[in-house]
């Protein structure tokens, strides 16, 4: 069963991987969850590092959108983006095709999901 | 409306350090009507060796970046000094609100990495007024991308292999053509998803994380 988004990504919500990884894009049987938030509370937001349990392994993400609305002037998607990221911060798929929000730039050191990106909101 | 990316973004061609003159002036003098657009060449695959440059792209007049200082020549000319290897730099249009020039420089070692990103550094604090913003080298803890963001410049410095794993250059000016992003699973809507459907039933999101899996 399923709640509307009250807080935006916290443990165990199932998140969606945009990037072209094969990790993300390989069907498994049960969807990439989240299961810790690198945050001082243990709610998500965009820009936030998550750890997700992907296929039976643990990788580090990055959350580029979710559904809960956030402040005035910035985009709300329809679900729950993750891109998955090394423990050093590299990306592991090479492109984005979903939109990413500009607040990334100013939030923190996210210069190279951006640039792998290919179309920003 | 990306075609239009393809004719205003100009690449120019990566000059390799071996083909490096004298440091150019910081300001090129006005150049009367259109300046020369440079040839597109994606770089390929290994191609880096593009060597000596008949025709160099006259750049347009560098236009305000960062500082009235620290602009595009200077930072280019500052890699060369440092030796970096297959200088690209890519002129984004300003469709793209993300920045003007994207650089992406090679280098030889990590440690050679670590040192260009420092020094570039080094010198845009020395050349910056307090009202700029401060900058961060974003990838200290990896070993082969580093990133710098000026604002209006990007710079990224990657080893060869990261540089050819993630063929920036190919996506930043091929835009939607780019073979990368052709050859990603597009992800089709499943056949029951409505609109604007609130996530009360459960049919609806299972379904969407299925064809997602």
């Amino acid at each position: 069963s399923i709640t509307g988004a009250c807080r935006a990504i916290q443990k165990l919500t199932r998140v969606r991987v945009v990037d072209n990884s094969a990790l993300g894009n390989t069907p498994y049987h049960r969807p990439p969850k989240c299961i810790h938030v690198y945050n001082k509370t243990g709610v998500g937001k965009v820009g936030d590092r998550i750890l997700l349990a992907i296929k039976g392994e643990k990788k580090k993400a990055l959350i580029v959108g979710h559904k809960m609305p956030g402040p005035t002037m910035t985009p709300r998607f329809d679900s729950n983006n993750v891109v998955l990221i090394e423990d050093n911060g590299n990306p592991i798929g090479t492109r984005i095709k979903t939109p990413i929000p500009y607040i990334l730039r100013q939030k923190g050191e996210f210069s190279k999901v951006l640039a792998i990106a290919r179309n920003f909101v | 409306m990306w075609r239009a990316v393809l004719v205003g973004c100009r690449l120019l061609r990566p000059v390799s350090a071996a083909a490096a003159g004298p440091l150019r002036p910081q300001r090129l003098p006005p150049v009367a009507g259109a300046p020369r657009r440079g040839c597109a060449a994606a770089r390929g695959a290994g191609g880096g060796g593009a060597g000596a440059l008949g025709a160099v792209a006259e750049r347009r007049q560098a236009a305000d970046t960062v500082l009235p200082k620290f602009n595009i020549d200077f930072v280019v000319a500052l890699l060369r000094q440092e030796n970096a290897k297959d200088i690209c730099v890519i002129q984004l249009p300003p469709e793209i609100k993300y920045c003007d020039y994207f650089i992406i420089v090679s280098g030889s070692s990590t440690r050679h990495l670590h040192a260009m990103a420092h020094y570039m550094l080094k010198m845009y604090k020395h050349h910056k007024e307090e009202s700029d913003p401060h900058t961060q080298i974003e990838g200290k803890e990896t070993d082969d991308w580093l990133c710098i963001d000026f604002g209006s410049i990007v710079i990224h410095f990657m080893l060869l292999e990261t540089r050819e794993a993630y063929e920036l250059e190919k996506l930043w000016t091929l835009g939607s053509y780019d073979d990368q992003l052709a050859q990603m699973t597009p992800q089709s809507l499943p056949e029951d998803f409505i609109f604007g459907l609130t996530p009360n039933s459960s049919d609806h999101l299972e379904t969407r994380t299925e064809c997602n899996c």
